[in-house]
């Protein structure tokens, strides 16, 4: 079976679209509550999910997401119950591909060849770990080769600069380029160079090019629409999801809109 | 992509950080290899060494101490230096390379404000813009050193994510350089942390060992048998050990806390009951719950309480080159007291778990036989804690 987020991505671009693609804790508001925002965002036209695996110590995030993934480690979310959900969504119906976004000691701990067995399993078509640079890959990589085994989505930085070409070499899916120097959820004042850079990497990349990190609206990635192949929402659409009582409605109504406004820009 | 070996101890270490740092870490590695190979830098280095912090320190024979437990034991005072500690040895190292890397603003973690005092202290030397990121917790724990560090000129950063304590601490550390590196230096204190950090917070803190086998030659015209210090990171155990750790005849052992009792689950032992895991951009010995957080440590002494241990303490223990040992809060603050006594010295409470296990060590030495503890600190630091546990109010930390 093909990787639903290479197949997503090759139908977008027979289409001429761009990606929207969000992200959110695992287990918030709860499995059951949580299962309702997944369908919600399926139906709403979403591309990809992103969702997150709490962990107790995410370096790699913003106080937004730091709050969120503590709030669902008090509510007792872990991964086995995260896969759990993922099953039981793949049995209803839910084609959405779905990317894990943690931390490396998670997946260590629960030992790697079981991880990825389970994920294979679940329907997991993805994994973002922001803690696992190139050069620490190696040791999962080995069990990512299976048949139906996630792909690994690469990170690339503003101050990635030479390293690009080596990190795009083996990626897949699409390159998630982070717009600032630090962690999720700054608005506003992006990199100064960041046009040049998503330009860079567009210009040698294979595979779509994503942009992350401080993305409110459909309207801030217009300066960069040309070098840029989506767009991911991550704090934003946390905040939103918690003013909203993360109510399905308004989670489908921001991605809508969001999917709509990008693909007019 | 192969992983590279020689950022390993083992299979402990490595670079477990965002991509954003990796060329940050890189060029770190390089210019420290030039400074560390220059004879103008290292000179530098060992003029404020002896000038500022007051080197060489002592290495003093314990003869009461001796005397009690029936072998020889000496102490390697750390606690003599510039701020108390050994803690300042690896902040002059970094500070200096920081300057000479051009970089203008210092940050750093702390949990009792030891290191952040330390940092703080050399940044008002060098003229650097200094933040300390502290949790909230620690915060009110500590507040003495906290009006130190501003006293010095230091800016105190209150942390409220997750536990408000060091490890927390540690993170925001992390995300503040993600996104600074190009002005901003990161001083750890420890000898945590990714590639090359581990190896840096060894090479400046190894003149603790250096000191200590010229002296013992000098005074006993052979090596020691053993040589000890207590490990929270492991940053004055890693400069304990360093020039003895090719020395087979020298046995190293590393004291961890065992706070209540490891049995108890309130402890500070990675060592002892932890597993390899990844925090701090390093893979090493961590206290996890079963799923794979990282659990808060536990300890009488706040420079203990880290729920992780440096990567090469981890590889020391798996070949089997050093070994750890736990000390409770109780076996330490007796320890402490009994030092006060017998040699006119408090220590703090971290350089007392080291005491406290050289007191039961000796049991198995011979009169003749030589003991070097590394006293890493003093303990003026500590003496509210020390009240509070005397008069039965429990503790702070």
């Amino acid at each position: 079976m093909e990787n639903r987020i290479e197949q997503r991505m090759q139908q977008l671009q027979e289409k001429g679209e761009k990606a929207f693609i969000t992200y959110m804790t695992a287990g918030l508001p709860s499995m059951e509550g949580c299962k309702e925002l997944i369908k919600a965002q399926e139906q709403a036209g979403t591309d990809v999910l992103e969702l997150g695996i709490p962990f107790s110590d995410p370096v790699a995030d913003g106080p937004v997401i730091q709050d969120a993934s503590y709030k669902s480690i008090q509510l007792g979310t872990n991964l086995k119950k995260v896969f759990a959900l993922m099953k039981e969504v793949r049995a209803e119906g839910v084609e959405l591909p779905i990317i894990f976004m943690m931390y490396y000691n998670t997946a260590l701990y629960f030992g790697l060849e079981n991880f990825v067995e389970e994920c294979i399993k679940s329907g997991v078509d993805g994994l973002i770990i922001p803690d696992l640079p190139l050069e620490e890959q190696g040791e999962l990589q080995q069990f990512l080769q299976k048949e139906g085994a996630p792909i690994l989505i690469e990170l690339v930085s503003p101050v990635s600069a030479d390293r690009i070409p080596t990190i795009l070499e083996g990626a897949r899916g699409f390159v998630y380029c982070v717009s600032g120097m630090g962690v999720t959820g700054q608005s506003g004042n992006f990199h100064k160079q960041i046009l040049n850079y998503l330009a860079s990497v567009k210009k040698v990349s294979k595979i779509p090019v994503m942009m992350g990190f401080g993305i409110e609206e459909a309207k801030d990635v217009a300066p960069m629409k040309e070098v840029i192949d989506g767009a991911i929402v991550g704090s934003h659409f946390i905040k939103l999801l918690e003013a909203n009582d993360y109510a399905p409605k308004a989670a489908a109504e921001y991605c809508s809109r969001f999917k709509k406004e990008l693909n007019q820009l | 992509m192969e992983r590279k070996q020689e950022r390993y101890y083992g299979e402990f270490g490595g670079q477990y950080v965002s991509e954003s740092l990796m060329n940050t870490l890189d060029e770190l590695d390089k210019a420290y290899e030039e400074a560390i190979h220059d004879e103008e830098f290292l000179k530098q280095y060992h003029y404020y060494l002896k000038q500022y912090v007051g080197r060489e320190n002592p290495l003093y024979y314990a003869e009461k101490l001796s005397k009690a437990y029936g072998t020889k034991i000496y102490l390697k005072r750390e606690d003599l230096n510039h701020t108390g500690a050994h803690k300042i040895n690896n902040v002059i190292g970094q500070i200096l390379l920081a300057k000479r890397m051009g970089k203008t603003k210092v940050i750093a973690e702390t949990g009792a404000g030891q290191h952040g005092v330390a940092t703080a202290t050399g940044a008002a030397l060098f003229g650097m813009e200094c933040t300390v990121y502290m949790g909230a917790e620690d915060i009110k724990r500590q507040e003495l050193n906290v009006f130190r560090m501003e006293m010095l000129g230091a800016k105190v950063v209150s942390v409220t994510s997750g536990s408000n304590t060091l490890k927390d601490a540690t993170n925001e550390a992390i995300r503040t350089w993600a996104k600074t590196a190009e002005d901003t230096f990161y001083i750890i204190g420890s000898a945590v942390g990714p590639y090359p950090y581990p190896k840096m917070v060894k090479e400046f803190q190894s003149v603790i060992s250096r000191e200590s086998k010229k002296q013992i030659l000098e005074a006993e015209g052979r090596l020691p048998d053993v040589v000890m210090a207590c490990v929270g990171g492991g940053s004055n155990s890693i400069g304990m050990f360093a020039d003895f750790i090719e020395e087979p005849s020298v046995k190293l052992i590393g004291v961890e806390a065992a706070g209540l009792g490891v049995e108890t689950g309130k402890h500070a032992s990675a060592m002892a009951l932890g597993k390899p895991g990844t925090l701090h951009g390093m893979r090493s010995y961590l206290l996890q719950d079963e799923d794979g957080n990282i659990e808060l440590a536990h300890s009488i002494s706040a420079g203990l309480d880290y729920p992780g241990v440096g990567p090469e303490h981890a590889y020391l223990r798996d070949t089997g080159r050093a070994e750890y040992v736990a000390i409770t809060d109780k076996e330490a603050m007796d320890a402490l007291q009994e030092l006060c006594r017998l040699e006119g010295i408090i220590p703090a409470i971290e350089s007392a778990h080291a005491i406290a296990y050289a007191k039961k060590q000796a049991k198995k030495m011979k009169p003749d036989d030589i003991m070097i503890v590394c006293l890493s600190g003093r303990g003026d630091k500590d003496v509210h804690t020390v009240a509070d546990y005397m008069a039965g109010k429990g503790y702070l930390n």
